[in-house]
């Protein structure tokens, strides 16, 4: 059944095979542009105009330091996960949002309340708040001992390099 | 013109529309706190943030402005053993090191053998020692692994020690434990360091 098709598929590759007359003179032509368009333009700077400009680059690189600025500003987005099947809300509030309950409301499904938030490095002082009176730390970070407030919190450390 | 600079700066603190949460004696004593610790150089966000968190947790005014006098002069004490080019990341790490037990001589330690930052060493630090490691053991564990191990390696280190307390071991003896037995394979890098685009648990 596929006999026709074979047949067209024949008839169109005999055509594409079928040698193409060309201008005699195309290949002197061609190779004209291409020497043309490869003759290098050499522009030799005088020695202290080179050395000015790499001594210019060397120093905005010194002073943007791009290095440093990747060292400090590799944010990591973290996700925090608290399970309260009997919760009717939970904000997450630390230090990364102003301890403003508003600013991070989690989302819950069938009692997992999760958010995703995105922190610079650095170490942040975060508790869970349910139903809008109940302070819990996180079950899975570390727990800030140095609590001066009477209620639990948590910790949690974006690094600089390699978190 | 630098006493209108500090002028300035100690009006902005205290026209920082987040103290407004706090009651006016406190938001002064809390922003005169603020103006002294940026006056020599201290970093003032982990200052207010530290008030905020009180505020919304209840807190009395006192008690507030009792946290943030003793977190400034905890982040002085760090910042005299990490040095003056140290971030405020890495100042807040610190205190909570040092607040955990560590000593100055251990974070200058840590400072000489690691290249910043060393926030994440320094709050794996104070995290072990939260997990009930002894701080001599904590700090020794640290500055052990410090001047190889990636901040995932040093978090690795912390989880693994975690979870062998969690299973019942002595925090001491899984903190030498691991460290000895080569849990982490620093040069190598390990599995979990990797994908920056999945969100990570804290």
């Amino acid at each position: 059944m596929f006999e026709p098709e074979d047949e067209t598929v024949e008839r169109l590759i005999q055509h594409l095979r079928r040698p193409v007359a060309m201008d005699a003179g195309l290949d002197a032509r061609v190779m004209r542009e291409i020497a043309q368009a490869s003759s290098p333009r050499r522009r030799v700077w005088p020695l202290p105009w080179s050395v000015a400009a790499a001594a210019a680059v060397l120093g905005a690189v010194l002073v943007a330091r791009p290095w440093a600025r990747n060292a400090t500003s590799r944010a990591d987005t973290l996700q925090f996960v608290l399970i309260a099947p009997q919760a009717a809300s939970v904000s997450l509030v630390g230090d990364f949002n102003d301890w403003d309950p508003a600013r991070s409301p989690m989302q819950t499904a069938h009692g997992i309340w999760a958010t995703a938030l995105r922190l610079a490095p650095g170490r942040y002082r975060y508790a869970f708040l349910v139903n809008g009176v109940e302070w819990r730390a996180d079950p899975g970070a570390p727990a800030a001992k140095d609590d001066e407030f009477g209620t639990p919190s948590s910790v949690v450390t974006v690094g600089g390099r390699g978190s | 013109m630098i006493i209108a600079a500090l002028l300035l700066v100690t009006q902005v603190v205290a026209q920082d529309p987040r103290l407004e949460r706090l009651d006016p004696d406190t938001r002064s004593a809390v922003a005169a706190v603020a103006d002294s610790a940026n006056g020599v150089g201290l970093p003032v966000e982990p200052i207010i943030q530290r008030a905020l968190e009180g505020a919304t947790k209840g807190a009395s005014g006192a008690r507030i402005v009792a946290a943030v006098r003793r977190l400034a002069v905890d982040l002085g004490t760090a910042r005299l053993a990490l040095g003056t080019s140290a971030s405020a990341p890495e100042l807040e790490a610190a205190v909570a090191a040092l607040r955990a037990g560590a000593t100055p001589q251990v974070l200058a330690h840590l400072r000489d053998v690691r290249r910043p930052p060393l926030t994440m060493a320094l709050s794996v630090l104070a995290d072990l020692v939260a997990s009930g490691v002894p701080a001599d053991s904590a700090g020794a564990a640290v500055l052990a692994l410090a001047p190889q191990a990636r901040d995932a390696d040093l978090v690795d280190f912390r989880r693994a020690v975690e979870r062998d307390i969690a299973l019942g071991a002595p925090p001491g003896a899984a903190t030498s434990v691991r460290l000895n037995a080569g849990a982490l394979d620093v040069s190598s890098g390990s599995p979990s360091s990797g994908n920056p685009a999945r969100p990570r648990r804290p």
